[in-house]
């Protein structure tokens, strides 16, 4: 049973994402990777707007005062499995408004963060290969033991650091596919 | 431009004569110091005499012993400053918005940021900062570290029942699915209909402001770039802008074509990615993505012509950063001709499908008087009559050599205001094709000297969404001494307050996102 739900779970992985303080730029990216040109719902990666159905929580922006109380919140409304990703180079350490005097940041500061995507903004190839990288450490191994009750393999706290942002000649799509078809394996 | 030939200088020299002091030239046309009050009485000559009077901004100053309050004016054709002081151990001054009811969220701001009291503005509490920021620290006075402000501890959980009843209040934000940005809005409706909004922004403030003191000029420039990732090229030219009139440096004439260049086609993508959200608010999804297909073409462009998606650094002080290849024209070109084949199709969408027809129009109107007197900007204030765009009253850059077209209708409703920008899309491929075609010679960058003389300057430019204001200060260092941006959004607030009211809930999102809305922006 607990197979099927991991299977389920890295094939259709339900993302919602939270702005915490950010600039437009990384969330217009995450917008930009689900229209026709990155397309990501092809890869079953669907945006939900309701924290209680989630299965990844997207953090995007430098965590202000007013946001962290927010973040933590939307956080403790997900159900367990839950992952966060944190997309940006504000949301993995403040970026370029660390110090401010309204703001935290950093994700990791208020919530656990399973991945981060650095990137000011990060281009859309790259939030795909973040969340493809997250997605293969989710699938389990060959499950030639049992695996712990309910709960999937446990994921490995290791930053899923992107490569530096693909030559704009690569096309996104054809770099991505390969490693979903990783993933897919695994997940059988 | 505004057809009016007022000169607002000679009405506030006849009314107040000898009372005020003009300093022709300093902070727009004219800076008129107002002491002991004066303030509201130049604001009622102004406003007495020219209907298009609006406060564009008002920044806060630490002047040492007092607090420096600059009233930025815009009229039908000038654009003045007010100086007022007020003492720090007492700073009360009185408020404008019974005059100029434009003035109300900037001295909110001021007094969360200065902690300047307005006598007489109603409104109270944090409106950008946290409802913890602790009594009596105002992050923007020189003496307040900026790292070592210390939050109150969040209250106890909010035990307050439910309300029952006819009357609810709903609160959009800060998490919504409608909204991509943290934001509050507490909506109350009796029944379906909204009598009510009460905004609260602050989500997004980085204090980018305060940063912005303890930088360079130089990496100004990219702090500043940062307030908005949909519209950042027009932030970092408006502030290079502000700089280089400080230091009184001249731009190369192919710099200023250069920049023109990328703004418009910044605004072309921004406000493709408008015409695609208003089109999911709606629940017209297919729209959505149609616009955001056709939006990428223009993103590789500007990839192409600046070297990145979103963040591309192109503006500098004395120019730009990199030039255009000779080689890249004819890609920019079928490119955007590509677009504009396209627009016909999207004109179409949105003049004959019934459900746009049937969401947008007659919704969310905005009176021309109204529009006037909240001092809303840009495609808002041109969607309601109202004909003013920076780029023709006051052009910047190249845009006094470019022809183009200021787009106006009339009917103040969504629809319109989504029309502006339609043919706005349109002018941005004209002046783009234009500015291709005319590209003069020449080098794209002088070098800047990196300390700044003291001084201090306003500037304003046309954002995608509107008029963006800029004010520099700087005491002769490499570092500024005060910088403030006015973004477009928060002057267009105002007019959504307005037009929710009375209108069914169900028109909130459309209704919303026909302003545009950037809180990013907005927050600083």
């Amino acid at each position: 049973m607990s197979n099927t739900v991991t299977w389920a779970r890295v094939k259709s992985p339900w993302v919602l994402h939270f702005n915490s303080g950010a600039c437009n730029g990384c969330d217009i990216e995450v917008v930009a990777a689900l229209t026709p040109k990155y397309d990501v719902e092809r890869f079953g990666i669907k945006l939900e707007p309701s924290p209680r159905h989630a299965d990844v929580l997207l953090v995007t922006g430098c965590v202000t005062q007013q946001c962290a109380e927010r973040l933590k919140r939307i956080y403790d409304q997900m159900p367990q499995p839950k992952f966060v990703v944190a997309i940006g180079a504000c949301a993995c350490s403040g970026g370029v408004f660390a110090g401010n005097y309204n703001v935290v940041g950093g994700a990791d500061k208020v919530v656990p963060v399973t991945a981060y995507i650095p990137g000011c903004p990060p281009r859309p190839e790259a939030l795909i290969d973040g969340v493809v990288k997250l997605l293969n450490a989710l699938s389990p191994p060959k499950p030639k033991k049992k695996p712990k009750q309910e709960k999937p393999a446990e994921v490995p706290k290791e930053e899923a650091k992107t490569p530096e942002a693909p030559k704009p000649e690569t096309p996104a799509s054809q770099e991505a596919k390969p490693k979903v078809e990783e993933a897919k394996v695994d997940a059988k | 431009m505004p057809n009016s030939n007022v000169d607002i200088i000679n009405v506030i020299e006849s009314k107040l004569k000898n009372k005020v002091q003009i300093q022709p030239g300093q902070l727009g046309k004219a800076a008129i110091v107002a002491t002991d009050g004066l303030h509201r009485d130049v604001m009622k000559a102004m406003v007495d005499a020219d209907e298009y009077t609006a406060i564009s901004a008002i920044t806060g100053l630490d002047l040492g012993a007092n607090l420096g309050v600059l009233y930025h004016v815009r009229t039908s054709n000038s654009f003045v400053t007010i100086r007022a002081e007020v003492p720090k151990d007492n700073p009360k001054i009185q408020t404008i918005i019974d005059i100029a009811p434009s003035a109300t969220f900037h001295e909110l701001e001021v007094t969360d940021l200065f902690g300047v009291v307005f006598e007489g503005n109603p409104l109270a509490g944090h409106f950008v900062l946290s409802e913890y920021w602790p009594q009596g620290v105002y992050p923007l006075r020189k003496d307040v570290k900026a790292n070592e402000v210390k939050l109150n501890p969040p209250p106890a959980e909010d035990t307050k029942q439910p309300e029952t009843g006819r009357v609810v209040k709903i609160i959009l934000g800060p998490q919504h699915p409608a909204l991509l940005e943290p934001e509050k809005f507490a909506v109350t409706v009796d029944g379906e209909t909204v009598t009510k909004v009460e905004p609260r922004i602050g989500y997004v403030h980085r204090g980018i402001e305060k940063a912005a003191e303890s930088r360079t000029y130089l990496q100004d420039v990219y702090l500043i770039e940062r307030i908005c990732g949909i519209c950042n090229p027009i932030h970092a030219c408006n502030f290079v802008e502000g700089v280089e009139k400080v230091l009184k440096t001249e731009v190369p004439t192919r710099a200023k074509y250069l920049r023109v260049i990328a703004l418009e086609l910044n605004r072309l993508h921004s406000h493709l990615l408008t015409l695609g959200h208003a089109g999911l608010e709606i629940g017209y999804e297919t729209l959505f993505q149609y616009f955001w297909r056709d939006r990428e073409p223009i993103m590789d462009l500007i990839e192409l012509t600046s070297g990145n998606r979103v963040y591309s650094s192109l503006m500098t002080v004395g120019g730009v950063r990199r030039d255009i290849r000779d080689s890249d024209v004819p890609k920019i070109k079928t490119t955007l001709v590509d677009l504009r084949k396209k627009l016909p199709f999207y004109r179409k969408v949105y003049e004959e499908e019934p459900s746009i027809r049937a969401r947008m129009q007659n919704v969310g109107v905005l009176k021309r008087e109204d529009a006037l007197k909240l001092g809303v900007v840009g495609p808002v204030a041109r969607g309601s009559g109202v004909n003013i765009d920076v780029r023709k009253d006051e052009p910047y850059e190249a845009y006094a050599e470019i022809p183009f077209k200021e787009i106006v209708y009339t009917a103040g409703d969504t629809w319109a205001r989504m029309n502006v920008r339609m043919d706005e899309v349109e002018e941005s491929i004209n002046i783009i094709e234009y500015a291709l075609d005319h590209l003069p010679t020449g080098p794209f960058r002088v070098k800047a000297p990196r300390i700044v003389p003291a001084g201090e300057a306003c500037n304003r430019v046309e954002a995608p969404r509107g008029e963006l204001f800029c004010y520099v200060k700087s005491n002769g260092t490499a570092f500024p001494e005060r910088v403030k941006v006015r973004t477009p959004t928060y002057a267009n607030i105002p007019a959504f307050l307005k037009t929710a009211i009375g209108e069914s809930i169900a028109d909130v999102p459309p209704n919303f996102v026909s302003l545009d809305p950037c809180f990013s922006c907005t927050d600083r």
